[in-house]
């Protein structure tokens, strides 16, 4: 099938602690392909300074005023602010390893496995992600909470006691964590597992080396950058979550800051702010350090592997095992359903709501202005996905590339920076910034025009296309482009032709993350949304706190339709890729 | 191998030419004016059946004015002000707790209304500077559950909350991100303070209050929700919220406590450099007309601070008194109180 040479580099070849890839040219004279990275960065990094970095420097510069400096950081010497910090780590620690377990399985199992009802599961498995965020913290409720669906059904069936069942605190917060963030992971790794070339799994074990020393020695090795990208995404994504912290009463660092805000204490809210935003991305330099340490690259052109085809008792625990899997990953998509269907306020004690209506739905459809969030929601987003992808993969290349000792991490952090802070401070920063004329908005006046979303979604979810990227492209040997170069393509020429086709997986799984994000994009649009342009998310919650479940239920059904339409529409055009692919076209 | 360049190209392509292609589609603001029209923004935390009502009469009789509405979250619309104050864009903000008019007076971004609104509202109600008023008085009581627990059984007053019965009846509000149940901590922490001149008393009251409490609800919403799927049979919360949800079919009824109910102020007030002074002016006239109050406490359950000839039945049978707090003294000292709630009291009861 294949006759590329492959090979990994062993970890002795790598280069040395905190070196990133491309860095030891730094003392050749500048090539060509030098050159071209120089001229790109330009653009790139004065985007990310001004509509990313600058932004952020106004909240750092905030934390000093009030109480001052030393009281408003002294405060996390003691008492809740340290206990709210440590609980926030551990609370993303453990949702990093539970969402690496679910997601690595589960692409895994995906990509390498060929069962009945895969192309479905394939498709399910994103959904989670089409949680709308608000509504979808709702079902977890519906669903866990004592009074809830599964704990109710319990006692009635089983006899069990429905507090026994239920699930709340910390254990709660893992569990929406886990199944809202996952997908970091399994896109992440899918992208990976198949830019991988089959050759190196079977030189392995021709070479006699069982199934698990050929996934511990060759395959995670080389996965690492794709599990660093996925534990980045869920652990910044995890510091800095409200909504499941908030609906199980866990006092994080999150919870912490919204109610120093509440009590008109903005200056402290900064400073705790600053510090999440600090611990974030201290983590992202361990994990840069990390990744530097296990370079495991191939220099293979990156041919699909053939699934591994199950038969008999094998299938038939596959097609279980799948169709067990897609129960527990739709059901709180099922709720939502559910509730956009039955009658406000006559669910109390039954397992399920006892009375049905289409008028939630009516309601919806027959007032011309509802749909307008739809199409706000949707338009933003993909604005904000198509330069995400433009920058956000040039951002990914030019750090890869990079050929300086120095420039590469700070890129990496201004890039990172919005993720590892709190959506409501992203959307008070971009007001504060583009709120009138100042110099460092270079009199752009963003405020009460409809352009503030796209930004605020580009600011917030271009790390997500950066961070899939960067896995990426770690996973291929520079010299793939350079080879090209040398043969007289252009520096340009070889990105497109050789390392675009290598990386374009890791690109669209992030474009997909980003896409779905914005759409359901709450606590930033909330803050910047102009009047007359609310976006879905700022409609479901007007619903929500008019304690209209079931209005509320229908738009936020509607959304995870619109998205479950672009993840199978997507889902055919790789797979018509794929098969066009094997077709050796 | 080679073709999936051009096919991603193509695929970033098709994506560019449907965001053109849709840009701009559908896109108008369903708030756009008539010419002769002056557009007022209105900000406000208030449900849509109260601000749709006021919002289409307003515009009834006062043609001259488109009105353009935000709903967000009582903190969010603070968020918000402080955050576009080198460019307003409000006119009004609608519906918020003292604590932030009073934030948001404190750094200058709020200012008077014309001398005709501020007279029609009594001087006790109006803010610091009158930089904003009060609209309505909201009652913070005892609300249940009529399916779980008879009226009877409901405890008559503050103190009975902590008797071992309740234990696990009580769901509450989260306290620290909500203006509404800061001030009854604080309003119950004041009673002992006023005594002894120490919060003491206050903080052994809300731990005992923590140990009967069930669970804190993350926003009013699920505390509605858990209350009728009957989590728990009890709650601390306002008039008008638990009404208007009964009036909706939930089995909520309210209870007044016996030694006084804290009031809360619910505000409204004029954005400095707001684009349209005149229209604010025009709507807050109309917001505090007799016919608009009387509606809304018929109907939004309201206790308005303007007087209105005709109470509706549900406010002409209620009785209560006030639970008296110095406002002053709680101002000054409820973060601290608030805060040592969070660190000491919250689940360690």
């Amino acid at each position: 099938m294949t006759t590329t040479d492959a090979r990994t580099l062993p970890p002795a070849e790598a280069p040395p602690a905190g070196e990133i890839p491309g860095r030891g040219r730094s003392r050749r004279r500048l090539t060509a392909g030098d050159r071209f990275i120089y001229l790109l960065t330009a653009p790139v990094f004065l985007v990310i300074a001004f509509f990313v970095v600058t932004p952020m420097l106004h909240t750092a510069a905030a934390s000093g005023q009030g109480q001052g400096l030393a009281a408003n950081y002294g405060t996390f010497f003691s008492g809740s602010a340290r206990t709210a910090l440590m609980l926030s780590v551990g609370i993303s620690l453990g949702s990093v390893v539970l969402c690496a377990l679910v997601g690595t399985v589960l692409a895994v199992l995906l990509t390498r496995f060929e069962f009945p009802g895969r192309r479905v599961l394939e498709v399910l498995a994103v959904l989670p992600m089409a949680l709308p965020p608000l509504i979808g913290a709702v079902s977890f409720v519906l669903l866990f909470s004592e009074t809830g669906i599964v704990p109710r059904a319990a006692h009635e069936l089983l006899g069990i006691s429905a507090g026994a069942v239920s699930v709340r605190g910390v254990a709660g917060v893992l569990l929406v964590h886990t199944f809202t963030m996952y997908p970091y992971f399994y896109l992440t790794v899918a992208a990976g597992l198949s830019g991988m070339d089959p050759s190196l799994e079977e030189a392995a074990q021709s070479l006699g080396a069982p199934r698990w020393k050929v996934w511990a020695t060759v395959m995670l090795p080389m996965l690492t950058p794709a599990l660093v990208s996925g534990g980045l995404l869920t652990f910044m994504r995890s510091m800095g979550s409200f909504t499941a912290p908030q609906l199980y009463n866990v006092q994080t660092l999150t919870m912490q800051i919204v109610a120093t805000r509440t009590g008109g204490m903005y200056e402290l809210a900064a400073a705790q702010s600053t510090v999440l935003a600090v611990v974030s991305i201290a983590f992202l330099l361990m994990m840069r350090w990390y990744q530097g340490r296990r370079i495991h690259r191939s220099l293979s052109k990156g041919i699909q592997r053939s699934r591994t085809q199950t038969r008999g008792i094998r299938s038939a625990l596959a097609l279980a095992g799948s169709v067990v899997l897609s129960l527990v990953l739709l059901a709180p998509i099922a709720v939502i359903v559910l509730v956009s269907f039955s009658v406000d306020r006559t669910w109390t004690i039954q397992v399920l709501p006892p009375d049905y209506t289409l008028a939630n739905y009516t309601r919806i459809f027959t007032d011309p202005a509802s749909l307008l969030p739809i199409n706000v929601s949707v338009q933003t987003s993909l604005v904000a996905t198509c330069t995400a992808v433009v920058i956000g993969a040039a951002a990914a290349w030019i750090i890869a590339r990079w050929p300086g000792r120095r420039g590469g991490s700070l890129l990496d952090l201004a890039v990172m920076l919005p993720w590892a802070l709190p959506g409501t401070v992203i959307g008070i920063n971009l007001v504060t910034a583009f709120g009138g004329d100042s110099p460092s908005s270079l009199g752009l006046i963003l405020v009460g025009s409809i352009a503030i979303l796209p930004v605020a979604y580009f600011v917030r979810f271009m790390p997500l296309v950066f961070r899939s990227t960067s896995a990426a492209i770690a996973q291929v040997d520079p010299s793939i482009d350079e080879a090209a170069q040398s043969l007289g393509a252009s520096p340009l020429r070889a990105l497109r032709t050789v390392v675009l086709p290598l990386i374009a997986k890791g690109v669209i799984a992030g474009a997909l993350l980003a896409f779905v994000e914005g759409v359901g994009e709450y606590v930033a649009s909330v803050i910047v949304y102009p009047v007359g342009f609310a976006p879905l998310s700022v409609a479901i919650y007007q619903r929500i706190y008019a304690a209209d479940f079931g209005t509320a239920s229908a738009y936020g059904t509607l959304q995870i339709v619109l998205i479950f339409i672009i993840l199978v529409v997507s889902n055919r055009l790789e797979h018509g890729r794929r098969r066009r692919r094997s077709m050796g076209v | 191998m080679r073709r999936l360049a051009p096919r991603f190209t193509a695929l970033s392509t098709l994506a560019a030419v449907a965001v053109l292609a849709t840009a701009g589609c559908g896109l108008s603001s369903s708030t756009s004016q008539s010419p002769g029209q002056t557009t007022v923004t209105v900000y406000s935390p208030r449900p849509s059946n109260i601000t749709d009502y006021v919002v289409k009469e307003f515009q009834a009789a006062h043609p001259e004015y488109k009105v353009q509405l935000l709903t967000l979250g009582a903190q969010e619309v603070a968020d918000r002000v402080n955050a576009e104050k080198t460019r307003p864009q409000a006119d009004i903000w609608w519906g918020g707790t003292p604590s932030q008019f009073e934030g948001a007076t404190a750094k200058g971004l709020l200012t008077p209304f014309g001398a005709d609104v501020l007279s029609r509202v009594p001087a006790k109600f109006h803010g610091t500077g009158d930089a904003w008023l009060a609209e309505q008085q909201q009652l913070q009581l005892i609300a249940y559950n009529h399916d779980v627990i008879k009226a009877a059984d409901v405890p008559n007053d503050w103190a009975d909350l902590i008797l071992p019965q309740y234990k696990d009846k009580i769901l509450i509000r989260d306290v620290a991100p909500s203006g509404t149940m800061r001030s009854v901590f604080s309003a119950l922490i004041y009673q002992q303070y006023a005594k002894a001149s120490s919060p003491q008393a206050g903080y052994d009251f809300l731990k005992k209050l923590d140990a009967n409490t069930k669970d804190y609800a993350a926003n009013p919403s699920d505390l509605y929700l858990r209350l009728q799927r009957q989590e728990a049979a009890l709650t601390i919360w306002n008039q008008q919220d638990i009404l208007a949800q009964a009036a909706k079919g939930a089995p909520f009824s309210i209870k007044v406590p016996a030694s006084g109910t804290p009031i809360n102020l619910d505000g409204f007030a004029k954005v400095k450099g707001g684009p349209n002074a005149a229209g604010a002016d025009a709507f807050a006239g109309f917001l505090l007309s007799e016919k608009t109050q009387a509606w809304l406490a018929k109907n939004a359950f309201q206790i308005p601070t303007v007087a209105i000839s005709e109470k509706p039945d549900w406010l002409a049978q209620l009785t209560y008194t006030e639970l008296p707090v110095d406002s002053k003294v709680v101002a000054a000292n409820s973060d601290t109180w608030i805060q040592y709630w969070i660190d000491n009291i919250k689940n360690r009861g």
